[in-house]
């Protein structure tokens, strides 16, 4: 059995949904990073597949654009997170809602 | 100079209101009467420099602002906003001068100062966006005054007149920008020059749905029925100066951008709503005029009889006969003089005894006789008896839709019966009588502070009254050059039977068989 | 001739200026003065005006522009021919005698200067009213006349009667305007001018239905001034004046502009004779009407007013039958018989300090002699006894309901020429004979300054032979009139005619001297007459002015309370509250989706992807389908 892009698109759409249920779920924040990288794993997978199989480079670029974009992501967010729990102690969601309108 | 004149005209009372933040609380008065002294000379000597047989646009500006779309700093005047502007600057100037405000005086100067650049930009503007922004801009001095001067429902008031009238202008630049979207498929240039887009003939349904827009953002400024009731309070809390300036100019904007754009754009969409515009005209007229009667504050009887008799501008502006309209226009003049006049001489009575209740008052005729005697011509003025100045528009105003519809001026004509009816009592309330109040036996006089203001104004009333010719003729002028040009691109049978054709002007093809 | 034309029309305005700039200072006797001094100066170009006219010519001219926008043109014109100057020197007369009388009368007033101001602001309106050339200029005289007649009536601004009638007064009359300038906009629209000169040239093209509104329009214009029915309730209250005003305006000239603008406009009028009889029937009905009223009145100058009402009935009879100069005629000579008997009431007044009732007064012939001859000879005149004024103008009005072969209103005049005479000897007779009332009130009344009775006696001498003028008066003005003559053919049924109606009114005459002249009590509505219904019925004025109050005036007041409380602050404005309140009450409520909870934040940020996903493949799905 060859592995189409069919494959491919049900495993992206399986992570997404796993990366989305973690973002809806989840209150720890660290877990919620996990969850957002997923989410953006799920896409880079779409995209790298589809540029396969239809020949154009621009998909791949992109997921070389979002791995970036994740990586610099994490990076000031684990800062924000580490800051957080220096002043707080916890990194619980529900803690944080200073921002109420 | 004379090329600049109109830039001038705008911008020297801005500017001077920003170096008026130097000035020392004690010159401010001596010098924001010095600015709109000067601002009114020139505006004068636009007059004078006007050429009264010329109908189109004079004193023409023009440089661009935003090329790509069209948009360009035009000005311009003509007939029709020639005498506005000079209104304008004449009650900026009556309203300096006959100041009694004592609180924060020196802000006060400098937003009437602002407020007056953005009336004459408004008048001056022959371009929709920066007609559009001076339209806007007036509201913030506007509610600032209402806000801070104001009485003690004054947040209320003017948040309720800035949304309002802000909610209605919005629908109207979602029409302008409708309008030059379309002057763009059809030239293939973006435009935002009114003169540009009179000369575009839409069709008639686009016509109609544009009218609509319009028509929301000038009938909440004008205000007309059911869109007014943001005028008594705005009214009621306003300071007496906020009151002049509203209602001697800004709700004038509204009619004026009647003429200046519903008429000539949309010739078949006028024609179409003539008669429901007609219809709400009529309730303006007696329904407020009813309303007035039933008020107990004179404050409020002014406040709503001047929606009454912006009723009969609007009537006379959707006459489209050149008698109709020069008539609304001399009529938005008359009533700016009017009425100004008649807050002045509200406040005047309020500055003495803090309140505004008939029922306070009464037999002031024999306490302050040459109060009650300005106080009575102008309200004979408003009440629009032959020989002032109210008159003249009111039986033009008419005069001009009787061709149109002749039930509909009978029932409209009521305005000079109800218009007498709560004049006449209001005066009798608070002037014949006996003294009964013992506060009011020892009131003094106008003094000359106040005669300052009230004289000119006086003058004014009657002089145009009498001779309203030298006004009157370049209106003329540039309204038959606005109905000929909407006979020309009217394209329903019934607008052009409607509005009449000028090109053959020889006096007798107004002649109409009757039916 | 310009000159004195322009004289003529200024020198009121002039002296109401001058009057005007002393009226915030105390009394002063120079401005009374000066005022009548210009009247009469206008009163002398304006019989200067009259022999010119009288040889023939005519005076026209055109001061200024007015107003001029489209095809519209309305000069200030003025013109001096043969009906305008009639009409002049009647406004003048009468006017200079009542300048002069309110020096007297007005003696003691604090107001003395600013009544010289309105009166001859009056004056002047009233000029320019009957000297106009065209329709709109009659019009500025028209609202200026009811303008000068509400600061007159409401003279003593602090009497609630006085202002409340200046009030009514000049409302009735604008309703009554409203139709006049409807009328003027109708003529305008179909004749495209509104020069006297071209729109009767021009009227006769019109098509009947146009001439005929037009007619009525005018018409209901000339009810309104002229007090006609229904209009009429303001009349009598008007009567809140000083008696000097309701001699000029409420007697002598406003009321007549009616009359006036009828007869002027005659070129319109002889094309609809069916708006004509309609006129003269409700002239001959207000004649009646008011003399009704008149019977049973107890206020002096009410019934002077009422009788005023009549008149002017008869006047229009003689209009809408076509008889211009009849009608034209007799205005003059009432004004100057009435404005006598005003004058005289006036004299009464102030010796009885302001008693209005006839019946407290009596006797009074003895103190007041000077007064009680102006005022039997006055009502002489009135009551039309060869060889006074009223005979050859009333009868004239007869003789032309019975040669139009109108005998129903024939009948109502005759009958209506005896109760005048009936009414107006019975105030005399209380007035003056009789035994003296007043005694037991504690007054005692005096004869007015020498100075006014003078003053009036030019009114006098014209009440006795204003008749004498007729022929003349004829000549000059059958040059713009039609020149129907009214003559009863036949001998005989004219001599019957003209005796048997001098033979009725006398018998009225001696009728009233016998019931009232030897009048000893003051009634106090106990007697079975005062009692009666038709006594009663007459007393109300027909309840006339409370039906008025009830049917139009309360439920007015009561509909613009209603508008205000009700329509505009709980329905109009409310609605405008409610859409206000309605977004303020929506944000408050989605105000919980930004509780700053990050999971709630991203849960609806999940919800608006999902939403955003559904969208963009049913928009991918729909533009497949319609690409297909």
């Amino acid at each position: 059995m060859a592995i189409t892009l069919t494959h491919y698109l049900v495993l992206a759409s399986v992570l997404f949904v796993i990366g989305l249920i973690g973002v809806m779920r989840r209150k720890n924040l660290l877990m919620l990073f996990f969850a957002t990288e997923i989410l953006l794993n799920a896409t880079n997978i779409a995209f790298a597949a589809i540029s396969h199989y239809i020949g154009d480079l621009s998909g791949q670029m992109f997921a070389f654009f979002i791995i970036a974009i994740a990586a610099s992501e994490v990076a000031i967010g684990l800062g924000l997170l580490i800051v957080w729990y220096k002043r707080t102690g916890k990194i619980d969601l529900d803690q944080m809602n200073s921002m109420r309108g | 100079m004379i090329d600049h004149i109109l830039t001038l005209l705008i911008f020297f009372p801005a500017l001077a209101a920003m170096l008026g933040f130097v000035v020392t609380k004690d010159s401010m008065r001596a010098y924001g009467i010095a600015v709109a002294g000067i601002e009114f000379l020139l505006s004068l000597w636009l007059w004078y420099a006007y050429d009264p047989m010329v109908s189109g646009m004079q004193f023409m500006e023009s440089a661009p602002l935003i090329p790509a779309f069209g948009v360009n700093y035009l000005l311009g005047v003509d007939g029709i906003s020639l005498f506005i502007i000079i209104l304008s600057t004449f009650f900026t100037l009556i309203g300096i001068a006959s100041l009694t405000e004592k609180r924060r005086i020196k802000d006060l100067i400098i937003t009437l100062l602002f407020l007056e650049m953005t009336m004459v930009g408004v008048f001056a503007a022959l371009d929709a966006i920066v007609f559009y922004v001076f339209w806007e801009l007036s509201l913030v001095p506007m509610l600032y005054i209402i806000g801070a001067w104001g009485g003690p429902l004054r947040i209320y008031a003017s948040v309720k007149f800035f949304l309002y009238t802000f909610t209605g202008s919005l629908v109207m630049l979602v029409g302008m920008l409708f309008m030059a979207y379309f002057y763009y498929q059809a030239t293939g240039q973006w435009s935002f020059s009114i003169l540009e887009w009179y000369r575009l003939i839409l069709p008639e349904n686009f016509q109609l749905w544009l009218f609509v827009a319009f028509f929301l953002g000038f009938a909440i400024k004008v205000p007309m029925f059911p869109f007014h009731t943001w005028l008594p309070y705005a009214h009621g809390q306003a300071p007496t100066i906020g009151s002049v300036i509203l209602a001697a100019i800004l709700l004038k904007m509204g009619t004026y951008a009647f003429v200046r754009f519903s008429l000539p754009l949309f010739p078949d969409a006028s024609v179409y709503f003539m008669m429901p515009i007609a219809i709400i005209s009529i309730i303006m007229i007696v329904y407020t005029a009813m309303v007035a009667y039933a008020q107990e504050d004179i404050k409020q009887v002014v406040a709503y009889s001047s929606i009454s008799h912006m009723g009969v501008i609007i009537l006379g502006t959707f006459a489209l006969n050149v008698e109709g309209v020069s008539g609304s226009v001399f009529l938005m003049l008359a009533h700016g003089v009017v009425s100004g006049a008649l807050f002045l001489l509200v406040g005047v009575i309020y500055d003495r005894r803090h309140t505004k209740l008939m029922s306070e008052f009464g037999g002031l005729a024999s306490v302050m006789p040459r109060y009650a005697a300005i106080f009575g011509i102008m309200m004979m003025a408003s009440v629009g008896l032959p020989l002032t100045i109210n008159f003249v528009g009111e039986f033009l105003s008419l005069l001009g839709f009787y061709k149109q519809s002749h039930m509909l001026t009978l029932t409209a004509g009521t305005a000079i019966i109800v218009g007498a009816i709560y004049m006449l009592s209001a005066y009798k309330k608070a002037f014949f009588g006996n003294v009964t109040n013992e506060e009011n036996k020892n009131l003094k006089d106008l003094n000359k502070t106040e005669l300052v203001g009230l004289i000119p104004l006086t003058i004014v009333a009657i002089w145009l009254g009498v001779y309203p010719k030298p006004v009157l003729e370049p209106i003329n002028n540039s309204v038959e050059s606005v109905i000929q040009l909407m006979h020309d691109k009217a394209q329903s049978e019934e607008a052009k039977l409607r509005i009449p054709d000028l090109s053959g002007k020889n006096g007798t093809n107004t002649m109409q068989e009757a039916n | 001739m310009e000159l004195y034309l322009y004289i003529a029309l200024f020198a009121p305005l002039v002296g109401s200026l001058y009057s005007a700039l002393f009226s915030g200072s105390p009394k002063s006797q120079q401005v009374g003065i000066v005022a009548s001094g210009l009247l009469f100066t206008s009163f002398l170009s304006s019989a200067i005006l009259l022999t010119y006219v009288m040889s023939g010519h005519t005076v026209h001219v055109e001061m200024m522009t007015w107003m001029a926008t489209g095809d519209l043109y309305i000069p200030f014109g003025f013109v001096v021919d043969q009906v305008s100057v009639v009409m002049m020197m009647v406004v003048t007369i009468v006017s200079t005698v009542v300048h002069v009388y309110s020096i007297g009368y007005m003696d003691h007033d604090k107001g003395f200067n600013r009544f010289f101001a309105w009166l001859s602001a009056f004056v002047f309106s009233m000029m320019v009213l009957v000297m106009s050339d065209n329709f709109a200029g009659l019009f500025i005289g028209w609202e200026g006349v009811g303008l000068c007649s509400w600061g007159l009536i409401g003279f003593w601004y602090h009497k609630e009667s006085a202002t409340w009638a200046a009030n009514e007064a000049f409302i009735m009359n604008r309703i009554a305007d409203l139709g006049m300038l409807i009328g003027i906009f109708l003529i305008y629209w179909n004749v495209g001018s509104l020069q006297y000169d071209v729109v009767f040239a021009e009227i006769g093209n019109l098509q009947p239905v146009i001439i005929t509104w037009i007619g009525i329009f005018l018409f209901i214009g000339a009810m309104g001034k002229s007090a006609q029915f229904p209009l009429h309730t303001w009349l009598a209250d008007a009567m809140e004046g000083p008696t000097p005003v309701s001699a000029l305006i409420h007697a002598a000239t406003m009321v007549t502009a009616g009359v006036y603008l009828v007869v002027r406009s005659n070129a319109i009028y002889d094309l609809i004779p069916n708006v004509g009889i309609f006129i003269a029937s409700l002239g001959a009905f207000v004649a009646l009407f008011a003399a009704s009223m008149a019977l049973v009145n107890r206020d002096m100058k009410r019934i002077i007013a009422y009788s005023t009402l009549s008149q002017l009935g008869y006047m229009f009879v003689a209009a809408g039958l076509g008889a211009y100069w009849v009608a034209l005629f007799h205005l003059m000579a009432h004004a100057f018989f009435k404005a006598l008997l005003f004058l005289g009431a006036g004299n009464v007044m102030h010796a009885m300090h302001d008693e209005l009732d006839p019946f407290k007064m009596g006797g009074l012939r003895k103190v007041m002699k000077g007064t009680f001859v102006m005022m039997t000879l006055a009502s002489v005149a009135l009551a039309g006894i060869y060889p006074f004024a009223g005979f050859f103008s009333k009868d004239l009005i007869l003789e032309v309901g019975f040669v139009e072969h109108h005998y129903v209103i024939y009948t109502v005049l005759l009958l209506t020429a005896g109760l005048t005479a009936f009414y107006s000897f019975r105030l005399v007779a209380l007035i003056f004979h009789g035994e003296e009332r007043y005694k037991l009130f504690g007054i005692h009344p005096h004869e007015a300054y020498k100075f006014m009775l003078v003053a009036m006696s030019p009114l006098l001498v014209l009440a006795i032979i204003a008749g004498s003028f007729k022929m003349t008066y004829f000549q000059l003005v059958m040059n713009l009139l039609p020149a129907t003559q009214y003559h009863v053919h036949d001998q005989t049924t004219y001599w019957i005619m003209t005796i048997g109606t001098q033979l009725f009114v006398i018998a009225a005459i001696l009728f009233a001297y016998k019931k009232y002249a030897n009048w000893s009590n003051v009634p106090d509505g106990s007697s079975a007459m005062e009692r009666s219904f038709f006594y009663k019925l007459l007393w109300n004025q027909y309840y006339i002015p409370k039906m008025y109050e009830e049917i139009f005036a309360k439920p007015y007041a009561e509909l613009s309370r209603i508008a205000w409380k009700q329509i505009d602050l709980k329905i109009v404005d409310a609605t405008v509250d409610a859409i206000a309140n309605g977004i303020y009450k929506t944000g408050e409520n989605t105000r919980d989706i930004q509780n700053g909870n990050l999971s709630t934040m991203l849960r609806w940020m999940v919800v608006g992807l999902v939403v955003l996903s559904i969208l963009a493949v049913a928009f991918t799905v729909g533009y497949n389908a319609v690409g297909a």
